[in-house]
């Protein structure tokens, strides 16, 4: 595998991307917490977060806790906020309205270009019944009742009042109904012999589209959704009776749904799509095993501490989760511990004791885990773990480079548009044939439509690669340009005047053979090619380093190293080395990459292509009317695995043909806020800028991706002054226009064109600014990339904050124009490319090098 | 010496270790380790925490737990749901857990053929109208083996801080050792069973003789299964309403055992593949550079963290051979692993559950792996 290809492998070719599901293990743990059902129960008022048993769910802005108004990025808040995960977040960022802010869309937010085409999404618009209305009171107590389940009982002995049809979190009751009198008093008696007043308040009544009834649609769906037996993991449903097993690679994949119901552009609706949890059907026990037979045996429990440590593990006796933090190899199950009573215990009595599980294994070490969170009923200090009795959770990144486990899970996990559609109306034809859940929405007076939503997109023009003169269309269809432009010239070739080749003795003949490919592929680019230094050196890091402080010179102008195997720590090593000590592009190359003959021509062109960029070389461009323009492109890599650092690469263009792209990273360790870090990035950007074009651009356009769900408010409030703050700095009289896009890949939006009686997936460039848009938001769907297999995923973009005063048909167009210009992927990709090459610093300097590389380099795409 | 226990008695006991309750609960639990019941049902379940606790016990294949308040039932039923570990790893055994809302003063149908029926702190919140009835519910119309009934010991109660005059106010009555012990021998004899008194909660030292804080009778049937005098007393219609069920996944249900199996035999097969091909590896290695590496690598492990299955892979993986770009692991090797062989049972079972969910040789008689490796 070469540099790329690995750092492709997870962030693939945004075209490509495999949409595997993502496993975390932290929504395994939360949907595996026993949950009483009361815990959905709806919580409307903020102002109620303060009654007794009330759990409140969060809802941007009214109830932002005050740990959110520190000055936090967004994408980094949960890295930086000491309670992270411990709030629930509104995922759907409800009440975030930036459009009422930008004028020139106050009429209209949809463009105009392009031909129209038929799409169905996969949504289902919500019904209610004519004048329908959902009551909401206040239920009080006297004497004041503690236990919400007393409190339930006590309301409920007056079922012939209130009904059948309710939901009550313990202060609020929603009903269907109006009760006769706008205060209801009755009287319970608890089994103590107490008496107690029970005052019902009409507090509210709420119209169909009003935020609270968006919440309590949701809620009521959960229930139907549990009523048909479907597992909640995470926030989504899954059917645990029908589960795919993947041997090979000990998966279990549950088919399942995710689901919402939001007010979009015209009217209620309910988005479902195809949702699949992948569980792993392996015991670290299991996993060491396997482990043991494939590394030498001294290097067995290093290895094993290098793969185990950090994961998340799920005991298999009480359902919890827990990070793993050592492995004790001079522990046992036979080794006791002092249980809170005082009393001394083996690990293997006390889990027959308590659980009835057996241990079999009596040899096996014991895995340590320090327990993080506070305030549970469990002791303090770490935790003891038997392997045999912990599953693995989650996908390694490993695995995720696993070429066949991913095509293996890719077959059931990635449905072609009319499978994914026939999924779809599964869930719809479950509620469809439900007794109980048909009478649940008949009392509420709810209903669903049983279609697919459908209506009209566009189309918009395909675009034109500007290669040196030469000018290339390319089949819409494929999104792909690497036929035509094939042994096309560049636009700005660099010449490979003295260059490093190191290999090891093994792939000598490898080396000569690229060397001979890569002067057969380089002149008709007009690359101008010398004869590599030639370094021959051991497998090893400490000697691939060596030859490169020998031999590097000022004059080099890149390295080429050929790996002998995919062994990340020598990448690393090379790669910190030649980022940050010692700034020269570098070109790692896997040998086994290079040894096939019949792609070796092919792979000669890619590396040649990639070299020259890496060298600031310049390949292709598309038509960019808009002038005095910089891109900014932002992303963010969270280190999971040590959870130390977060990066965000920060990518800005440099020229009006967006051909050159200058780059800065911020490297955040725990506790420290970003914002700071892109506040010097724009800065140093915007200096660049100036020495390139002499002048300061007039328009800023940041498209930032890396944003989670519920994470809106934190940007809108706190980054974007950020950015105006620095843009001020620059100097009196410097004003430009700002415009910052939020770019979201993992929606669940789905769009099927209607093609000859079946449904195929819409072409690149289908734009989307109607009915499944948000009213709240100046936003917009692109299918821009095409898939060759599975459903493609539009992109949603978001324009915050627009001062720009661009139409959003040109907003529209630029956006899809800059999915062109990703030069590690000669087609359309499924973001900007700056936010693509944004991800991959981000992903480089996360991965390799941990620090931020020398700035020598920010004026070359030397992360490619 | 005389001193402590006179403060003992003046503060009273405010706490039992561990909780009485959990007391209670590990007592019907090691009633059931002893005796190995397969269907259990508890009486007066309330907030499922007993069900939950016994649906870890692996001999059980039917629990039902039944309460008088639906609400309190409901709100943590789910936690008697099969969780996705139970899914991973099926029991061996099946296991169907249903919740019935419902009245011990009436018969329903579905309570008949229990071996152990559990009435945990449940009596003394009867009306005398209901635990009137309730013998000929319990005893007399399900007639499980065995019967456990655990009430307060009225005794206990003074040293209890707070008690006034029942422990609980809606208690109907607290019964003393006398009272208890005289209604269930009357009980058992009516009914044909055997009764023994035991207790858990020690009282204090020297008050000895006040007897347990909560006071245990075991039911034991006389006659075991005379069961068909039971059905000819005209089965009631269902009263009872269910309102919770689960089916556990287990290795009983063909379609979960298929896959362990498949599972655990291609596990197996990786490893035995991993084995030999190191084994080849090293033996090649001898011409390679670094010898005195690779020499070490594949001795039989000294501090291998399991040496049973060390042994055996090094030991089978000669069965197995390499053609071409195919390893050959036998069934039969694969078959006399302990866990596939304890999933199976019979070499047959194997063959069976295996055909067509794993490649195997042109014959059926080994497992076929590519030697490529796995990332291409």
């Amino acid at each position: 595998m070469t540099g790329r290809a690995r750092a492709r492998s997870r962030g693939r070719p945004p075209g490509q991307e495999t949409a595997i599901p993502s496993v975390g293990a932290a929504s395994v743990h939360q949907a595996l917490a026993v949950q009483p059902p009361g815990r959905h129960q709806p919580h409307a008022h903020p102002s109620l977060l303060e009654e007794p048993g009330g759990r409140g769910r969060q809802r941007a802005p009214q109830s932002v806790p005050q740990s959110q108004r520190l000055q936090i990025s967004v994408g980094f808040q949960e890295l930086s906020l000491a309670d992270r995960g411990r709030r629930r977040r509104d995922f759907n960022d409800l009440g975030v309205n930036t459009r009422q802010a930008i004028e020139h869309v106050q009429e209209s937010k949809t463009g105009t270009s392009g031909v129209m085409i038929k799409l169905t999404a996969n949504y289902f618009r919500l019904t209610s019944r004519p004048q329908w209305a959902l009551y909401q009171y206040h239920v009080g107590y006297s004497p004041e009742m503690e236990a919400r389940r007393l409190r339930s009982a006590l309301l409920f002995q007056h079922e012939e009042l209130i009904g059948k049809t309710h939901a009550f979190d313990g202060s609020i009751l929603f009903l269907p109904k109006k009760l006769v009198n706008k205060v209801t008093e009755v009287f319970s008696r608890t089994r103590n012999g107490e008496d107690v007043r029970i005052t019902i308040t009409l507090t509210n009544e709420l119209p169909p589209s009003s935020p609270t009834c968006l919440q309590f649609y949701n809620i009521i769906f959960r229930r139907l959704l549990k009523m048909l037996n479907l597992q909640q993991i995470g926030r989504n449903y899954y059917n645990p009776n029908d589960p795919i097993s993947i041997p090979n690679h000990r998966l279990m994949v549950w088919p399942g749904f995710t689901s919402s119901i939001l007010q979009y552009e015209e009217s209620i609706m309910l988005c479902v799509d195809v949702s699949h949890k992948v569980l792993r059907s392996e015991t670290v026990l299991d996993f060491m095993y396997s482990l043991y037979y494939q590394v030498e045996e001294q290097r067995f429990r290093d290895t094993c501490a290098k793969e185990l440590i950090g994961l998340i593990v799920l005991t298999k006796y009480n359902n919890k989760t827990y990070r793993v933090d050592d492995i004790d190899w001079d522990a046992n199950p036979k080794c006791t511990f002092r249980k809170s009573d005082g009393s001394e215990i083996s690990y293997i009595d006390y889990y027959k004791r308590q659980y009835n599980q057996e241990i079999t294994d009596l040899n096996q070490p014991v895995l340590i885990s320090q327990c993080r969170r506070k305030g549970r009923s469990m002791m303090p200090g770490p935790v003891v773990l038997i392997p045999e009795l912990c599953f693995l959770t989650g996908l390694t990144e490993k695995m995720r480079n696993d070429f066949n486990m991913m095509k293996d899970l890719a077959i059931h996990t990635r449905l072609p548009p009319e499978q994914r559609q026939r999924e779809i109306g599964r869930l719809v034809d479950y509620i469809r044939k439900d007794d109980n859940v048909q009478k649940e929405l008949r009392d509420w007076g709810l209903s669903f439509d049983s279609h697919l939503l459908s209506f009209t997109g566009r189309v918009v023009q395909g675009e034109k690669i500007l290669q040196a003169g030469n000018m290339f269309d390319y089949n819409p269809q494929f999104a792909d340009w690497s036929k035509e432009t094939r042994g096309a010239p560049l636009i700005c070739p660099k010449p490979l005047d003295n260059w490093l080749l190191i290999y090891t003795r093994r792939n000598y003949d490898t080396a000569n053979t690229l060397l001979q490919n890569l002067f057969k592929v380089t002149p008709a680019m007009g690359i101008k090619m010398n004869k590599a230094t030639m370094i021959e050196v051991d497998d090893r890091t400490e000697a691939y380093l060596r030859g490169l402080q020998q031999s590097i010179t000022s004059d080099t102008n890149i390295v080429f190293c050929i790996l002998s195997s995919t062994r990340k720590d020598k990448y690393d090593a090379i790669k910190k080395y030649l980022c940050t000590d010692c700034p020269v592009p570098s070109q790692c190359v896997v040998a086994r990459t290079l040894s096939k003959p019949q792609t070796a021509m092919a792979i000669a062109t890619k590396i040649a292509l990639q070299m020259n960029c890496k060298m600031g070389g310049e390949l292709w461009s598309v038509e960019i009317p808009l002038k005095q323009v910089m891109i900014v492109g932002i992303d963010c890599y969270h280190d999971t695995l040590s959870g130390k650092q977060s990066i965000a690469g920060f990518v800005s263009s440099l020229n009006q043909t967006m051909t050159r792209w200058f780059s800065r990273c911020v490297v955040q360790s725990r506790g420290q806020e970003l914002v700071d870090g892109l506040k010097t990035c724009l800065q140093t950007a915007l200096r660049d800028w100036f020495k390139w074009n002499k002048y300061l651009p007039s328009r800023i356009i940041v498209y930032r991706d890396g944003v989670g769900d519920g994470q809106l408010y934190t940007l809108v409030n706190y980054e974007v002054p950020q950015f105006l703050d620095c843009l001020k700095s620059v100097g009196k009289d410097y004003n430009p226009r700002l415009t910052v896009i939020v770019v979201k890949k993992r929606v669940n939006t789905r769009f099927f064109a209607e093609s000859v009686g079946a449904l195929k997936n819409p072409p690149p460039g289908t734009v989307v600014d109607v009915e499944v848009t948000r009213p709240e938001w100046y936003d917009f769907y692109i299918v821009s990339q095409a898939v060759r297999n599975g459903c493609v995923a539009p992109t949603h973009y978001n324009v915050i904050y627009d001062t720009s005063k661009l139409k959003p048909d040109h907003i529209q167009r630029l956006t899809y124009k800059l999915c062109h210009m990703y030069y590690n992927w000669s087609g359309v990709i499924r973001v900007p490319a700056p936010c693509q090459y944004a991800h991959k610093l981000a992903f480089l300097v996360g991965q390799s090098i941990h620090r931020e590389p020398n700035l020598l380099l920010s004026d070359r795409l030397y992360y490619l | 010496m005389d001193k402590n226990f006179k403060e003992e008695k003046f503060t009273g006991i405010t706490k039992f270790t561990p909780p009485l309750y959990r007391q209670r609960y590990q007592f019907v639990k090691d009633l059931v380790g002893k005796y190995k019941p397969k269907k259990v049902a508890d009486l007066g379940c309330a907030d499922c925490r007993l069900l939950c606790m016994l649906k870890f016990c692996s001999c059980i294949e039917v629990l039902a737990g039944v309460d008088i308040c639906g609400s309190a039932m409901k709100e943590k039923m789910h936690r008697l749901s099969p969780l996705p570990v139970d899914y991973l790893q099926p029991r061996e055994r099946p296991l169907t857990v249903t919740l019935h809302h419902g009245s011990v003063a009436h018969k329903d149908h579905c309570m008949l053929g229990f071996d152990l029926v559990t009435c945990i702190e449940l009596i003394e919140h009867l009306e005398e109208s209901e635990l009137k009835k309730f013998p000929e519910v319990v005893f007399g119309f399900m007639a499980p083996s065995r019967v456990v009934i655990s009430t307060p010991n009225f005794e206990f109660n003074p040293f209890l801080p707070g008690v006034k005059l029942f422990r609980n106010p809606d208690h109907k009555f607290e019964w003393t050792r006398l009272q208890f012990q005289s209604w269930a021998l009357e009980t058992a004899r009516c009914y044909g069973y055997s009764v023994e008194f035991t207790g858990v909660g020690h009282p204090p030292r020297g008050m000895e003789n006040v007897g347990f804080c909560t006071q245990i009778g075991v039911f034991v049937k006389k006659y075991p299964q005379t069961s068909a005098s039971t059905p000819s007393e005209k089965p009631t219609e269902a009263v009872y309403k269910t309102v919770f069920k689960a089916v556990y996944p287990s290795l009983k249900d063909e379609k979960y055992l298929q896959n362990a199996v498949v599972r655990e035999v291609t596990f197996t097969a990786q490893i035995i593949k991993q084995s030999l091909l190191n084994h080849l590896m090293s033996e090649h290695g001898e011409y390679n550079d670094d010898p005195i590496k690779r020499k070490s690598k594949f001795q039989p492990s000294v501090n291998c963290f399991s040496e049973d299955l060390g042994k055996l892979v090094v030991e089978k993986s000669t069965e197995s051979f390499v053609n071409g770009n195919m390893v050959y692991i036998p069934l039969a090797t694969i078959f006399s692993f302990p866990r596939v062989n304890r999933l199976c049972g019979t070499f047959e079972k194997l063959r069976k559950l295996v055909a067509g969910q794993v490649t195997l040789s042109s014959d059926g008689s080994a497992v076929m792996l590519s030697t490529e490796h796995e990332d291409n």
